[in-house]
């Protein structure tokens, strides 16, 4: 193994120790205490928060950007799916031709809709009244990602690029929104306590 | 309005962030979406008013006094100091433009509570001064009068006084009585003081409706208000000052369950957060007038004539009740009882648009304009169901629909459930 081999883990488990410190952070103060008196079923609508309630169907946010909502999806697949050939590609197991090539259109999609993303970022001015610096690197960093990741998978000689990419990606994560990756599932887990203690999720029939 | 600029962090970061503060700090990933969710928005199309502009108002605080990031790179992650200036713009989208309905929460594509992060925006601005006078006023006359309109003692007894005259009417009993600090009775229930004021008869309604259910309860001299405007205001000291003389007022009378009276804000000031304000679960049962009206019609202690409203009706959900309260059903179980025609908004239930009128917006006249403005969404769904009466279980709501009702034409009646439900009564002898 070259020498970049080794340089290029340090800043993924970085990020793991980042994640590992967002997760003991969130869980250590516990669930907030709250003295009210139940109304609901609130495991119940902590696994709709998780679920039903990201229905497109149901979500507002989902059915009246149908196109934002699919190229976001797409994108963060994208992006789980270069996460999950990271650890292939740094130990050099190279997959099928197959594997290869179905990875590289699914990925090459994905950064093409997060390029769609940062040009409505760019230029919708309600988006670029709401976005900061932060918005524009984290998706930059996110699609070179993926970019590099394809390029990696089918040419072998653009590893060191790869490394160079996907080590200021995880080098980042702790500094903006990527790490909304831990935070999301916190957020609909509260989101699913609140409405669950309520007994407003999971919505009910007439009775 | 008057404040201070902090030199240091605002109070509500010093202590030990739980998580669902530093979660929601943390979740928003400018996506933008949540923008339709907002009828300030859709009325306007104000880029300001968009929720995750008003959440970032407060994370970027948070960011600014709480994170590494944004004590070393503000700019590359947008953390803003509180200082006056940011304070007034705070001021004018936290209080102005947002009534905290949580409509966008429920929509929010990752889970953001962002009415949680505007009232965290509104206690720190309360902290600094920067509530606005006339909201302020609203809890002022809350905490020397003992109720937010300072209604004096002898004006609140001769109001109970001609309202019992009128449910004598009503009832055709003389001995018809609306109890007043009577001890050990099974309800003491709360007044908006909205009626005493303005609306009376809707006491006496809901009177009828007690009397028909053969019910015992009582109302308070002391107590009766089921408000508390400083939940809006965002100062939990003054929240907290206003929810435990109705917790004690509750235990002095002895009574086993506090009804509260038809107001959004007041059900959810008491029901949910009260009990977090005084760090205590209350050994008392604490209902909504409307879950108690449909209790009386499931166990048939009152009837109701299915033929007495013909005309169309539809019903408006306020936010605090229903989206943030849980009583979603209960009020369209007892309209389908006796009305013929119900019609439904769209959307409707937790996905209802608020009137426009919540959040502490009726106590700020300098938002007025605003207000009536974002309130097209409202008029527009109303109109559209066709519906001649409008019901609303919340004063404050009826309030707002009403000058709703007036700026845009829409020649409708509106009602409280009690209202329309006593309406509908079919007198009973009772044992009461």
């Amino acid at each position: 193994m070259k020498w970049y081999y080794w340089v290029a883990i340090i800043p993924p488990v970085l990020a793991c120790i980042t994640c590992l410190r967002l997760i003991i952070r969130l869980v250590t103060p516990g669930r907030p205490e709250d003295f009210s008196v139940p109304a609901g079923n609130i495991s119940e609508s902590i696994r709709y928060a998780y679920t039903s309630s990201m229905n497109p169907a149901r979500k507002e946010t989902a059915f009246l950007h149908l196109p934002t909502y699919a190229a976001g999806i797409i994108y963060h697949a994208g992006t789980f799916l270069s996460l999950i050939f990271f650890p292939f590609i740094w130990l050099q197991l190279s997959p099928s031709e197959p594997v290869i090539f179905i990875t590289s259109i699914v990925l090459v999609s994905s950064a093409l809709c997060g390029i769609g993303i940062l040009i409505k970022r760019m230029t919708n001015s309600r988006m670029r009244k709401l976005s900061n610096p932060d918005d524009y690197i984290s998706n930059i960093l996110v699609t070179g990602f993926q970019v590099t990741t394809v390029i990696v998978l089918n040419f072998s000689s653009a590893y060191f690029t790869y490394f160079i990419v996907s080590g200021l990606l995880f080098l980042y994560f702790p500094v903006g929104k990527l790490k909304h990756a831990v935070y999301f599932f916190a957020a609909r887990y509260h989101l699913g306590l609140f409405f669950g203690r309520r007994g407003v999720w999971p919505p009910v029939n007439e009775k | 309005m008057q404040g201070n600029t902090p030199k240091i962090k605002p109070g509500i970061f010093n202590n030990h962030p739980d998580s669902r503060m530093i979660t929601n700090m943390n979740s928003c990933v400018h996506c933008g979406l949540c923008a339709e969710s907002c009828f300030f928005y859709l009325a306007t199309k104000d880029e300001r008013f968009m929720p995750g502009r008003k959440a970032d108002l407060v994370t970027s605080v948070y960011r600014r006094y709480c994170t590494w990031q944004g004590k070393v790179f503000p700019k590359l992650v947008n953390a803003r100091e509180l200082n006056g200036e940011f304070a007034s713009e705070m001021t004018d989208l936290l209080f102005g433009a947002c009534t905290m309905c949580g409509r966008c929460s429920m929509h929010c594509s990752t889970g953001v509570d962002v009415p949680y992060l505007v009232r965290l925006g509104r206690t720190m601005l309360s902290e600094m001064g920067f509530v606005p006078a006339t909201l302020q006023s609203t809890v002022n006359a809350a905490l020397e009068s003992g109720n937010n309109m300072s209604i004096p003692l002898t004006e609140f007894l001769d109001t109970i006084k001609w309202m019992e005259e009128e449910l004598m009417d009503e009832t055709g009993d003389p001995l018809s009585r609306i109890p007043v600090n009577e001890k050990r009775k099974e309800i003491l229930y709360t007044l908006n003081p909205r009626e005493p004021k303005f609306y009376p008869l809707s006491i006496s309604a809901m009177a009828k409706i007690f009397y028909f259910a053969g019910e015992s309860w009582t109302l308070s001299s002391e107590m009766y208000d089921v408000t508390n405007y400083a939940y809006f205001s965002g100062n939990n000291k003054e929240a907290a000052i206003i929810a435990e003389r109705l917790r004690k007022e509750m235990k002095h009378l002895d009574c086993n369950t506090l009804v509260l009276a038809e107001c959004g804000h007041g059900t959810r000031a008491f029901r949910w957060e009260a009990p977090n304000y005084l760090k205590q679960q209350f050994p008392f049962k604490v209902i909504s007038s409307v879950e108690c009206i449909a209790d009386y019609i499931r166990k048939g202690r009152i009837n109701l004539d299915p033929d007495k409203i013909k005309v169309p009706v539809t019903i408006h959900d306020p936010c605090n009740l229903v989206r943030n309260g849980g009583v979603i059903n209960e009020q369209r179980y007892i309209l389908k009882q006796f009305v013929k025609q119900f019609i439904e908004m769209e959307p409707h239930g937790i996905d209802n648009f608020c009137c426009g009128g919540g959040g502490g917006q009726l106590a700020m006249s300098e938002f007025n304009e605003r207000r009536m403005k974002a309130a097209v969404i409202k008029a527009e769904q109303i109109r559209q169901t066709g519906a001649k009466i409008v019901v609303t279980p919340c004063h404050n709501c009826i309030d707002q629909l009403t000058q709703v009702n007036i700026y845009y034409k829409l020649g409708i009646k509106l009602m409280t459930m009690a209202e329309i439900v006593a309406e509908a009564i079919i007198p009973h002898k009772t044992n009461f």
